[in-house]
């Protein structure tokens, strides 16, 4: 997953992320990418377009 | 308990580095995850029932940045015990005026007026610092910049792997409260279903914004039809020509995201065309109502990361702090009983659905009506809520009357309400 230098670090992404595969850091997010099932909608919940595949 | 300077990588004193060696494990009775009013007031509560206390938050000032429209109710802060400081509130209301898509209004008395966002508007930078620093007060510890990155059982107590600066360490606590905001994956790491579906989750922006010229200053607005897709937008005051302007919206519902909605939002309203922004907040409001499984063993869950917003409104300071508050006693207690399994905390489930969960299903089925109107059936909802004298107005009372104008509302709801 990319993360645009415009993320706020809200947490609404991990908060739908189906497999709480997202950790929210004060400065960065994390990935646990091996578990992702590819569902994108940690993207399409973004308020400000900051994730891309 | 071990204190913070205990950990401190900076520190030069040999002794105190050889101490720090020792502590690479913490021991508390009751951790708290997240110092949102939520994990303060369950940390507060805990402590001042006689349990030792620790609250982690990751971020380093706690408070900020703001994801929260800033409104409280005088009732819901009454209901708490809390004394309106000053120092927290810039803004005291009179009322509330609500606006349908073709710009008609209806304003309610600040007398009449019970909902959940009216009385106040915080700033939450101080106030959820304030929380804290009365949950400290109580006696628990406090440690900011600490990150929970997992947890596991061992026994009967639980062990929560942690981050402060570049330092790890482990917490063990026998009893856990999750109050760690939308993003809620402490429950989950528990075995709890804390995660929120896409269509629960309100998707929110918003500007704190200066030359804002609002029809009534005293009031908070509310705008509601396809302007939110899914929830509203909103101007709260906060003194002189300054207001949080945002809203929030489902993206179930819209292609947009929430930030391309308020840049819309604020290029047409009236109040915000000489308005600058001097603040971008954004987050995620969990409204599906509270999670139906807030504990298991060891662990309780709070605030956002249960689900105690307002369906209807999004709002949830202080239905968090309630839930807070039970889940302090109810924590301080099993440890005063030196049993902390599921059923041992059970009643703050009953208590939480008792005093925070049922009215949340009815707003819920009112929201999920609301969803389904049309900006002309808002424009002539308004109209008739124009003729109609409001005596004393809370949400379900609005909802009331809603039933009265609309028979489409009589169909949905008036076996709830």
């Amino acid at each position: 997953m990319i993360v645009k230098e415009w993320c706020m670090y809200c947490g609404e992404c991990a908060g739908v992320c189906p497999r709480n595969l997202i950790e929210v850091r004060e400065l960065s997010l994390r990935f646990k990418e091996e578990g992702c099932k590819d569902c994108q909608i940690c993207i399409q919940i973004c308020p400000v377009n900051a994730l891309k595949k | 308990m071990q204190r913070l300077s205990d950990l401190h990588p900076d520190m030069s004193c040999e002794r105190l580095k050889k101490i720090r060696e020792c502590f690479l494990m913490l021991v508390v009775d009751i951790l708290v995850i997240g110092a949102g009013p939520a994990g303060s007031s369950a940390a507060k509560h805990a402590a001042l029932n006689g349990a030792e206390v620790l609250i982690i938050d990751k971020k380093s000032e706690i408070g900020a940045p703001k994801r929260c429209a800033e409104g409280v109710s005088k009732e819901g802060l009454s209901e708490l015990g809390i004394e309106p400081n000053p120092r927290w509130i810039t803004k005291e209301l009179s009322g509330v005026r609500m606006v349908s898509p073709n710009g008609t209004d209806v304003i309610l008395d600040e007398d009449k007026v019970k909902l959940p966002e009216a009385g106040y508007i915080l700033e939450r930078k101080v106030f959820d610092k304030f929380m804290a620093m009365d949950a400290a007060r109580a006696g628990a510890q406090i440690m900011v910049k600490t990150l929970a990155t997992g947890l596991e059982r061992d026994g009967d107590r639980v062990i929560v792997s942690a981050e402060h600066m570049d330092h790890d360490f482990e917490i063990q606590a026998k009893i856990i409260i999750a109050a760690d905001g939308p993003e809620s994956r402490v429950g989950r790491w528990a075995g709890l279903k804390t995660g929120t579906k896409p269509k629960n989750m309100e998707s929110c922006a918003q500007f704190e914004m200066v030359n804002v010229e609002m029809a009534e200053p005293d009031c908070i607005e509310f705008y509601f039809g396809s302007v939110a897709p899914g929830g509203y937008a909103w101007i709260f005051p906060k003194g002189d020509d300054i207001a949080n302007v945002g809203l929030g919206i489902l993206n179930t519902l819209t292609e947009k995201t929430a930030y391309q909605h308020l840049l819309e939002f604020v290029d047409k309203n009236p109040a915000t065309q000489n308005a600058q922004p001097v603040e971008l907040n954004i987050g995620g409001d969990p409204v599906g109502g509270v999670i139906k499984d807030l504990v298991t063993d060891n662990v309780l869950v709070v605030g956002d990361a249960a689900g105690m917003v307002n369906p209807l409104t999004g709002g949830g300071i202080t239905s968090g702090m309630i839930g807070g508050r039970i889940a302090g006693e109810i924590a301080a207690r099993a440890i005063k009983n030196e049993s902390w399994s599921a059923k041992d905390l059970k009643d703050y489930k009953k208590r939480c659905q008792d005093d925070v969960g049922q009215s949340f299903k009815k707003y819920l089925k009112a929201k999920e009506y609301l969803l389904n109107l049309s900006d002309e059936e808002l424009d002539s909802i308004a109209e008739a809520f124009q003729k109609t004298d409001f005596d004393v107005i809370n949400t379900s009372e609005l909802i009331k009357k809603l039933i009265k104008v609309s028979p489409k509302a009589l169909l949905k709801l008036g076996k709830i309400f």
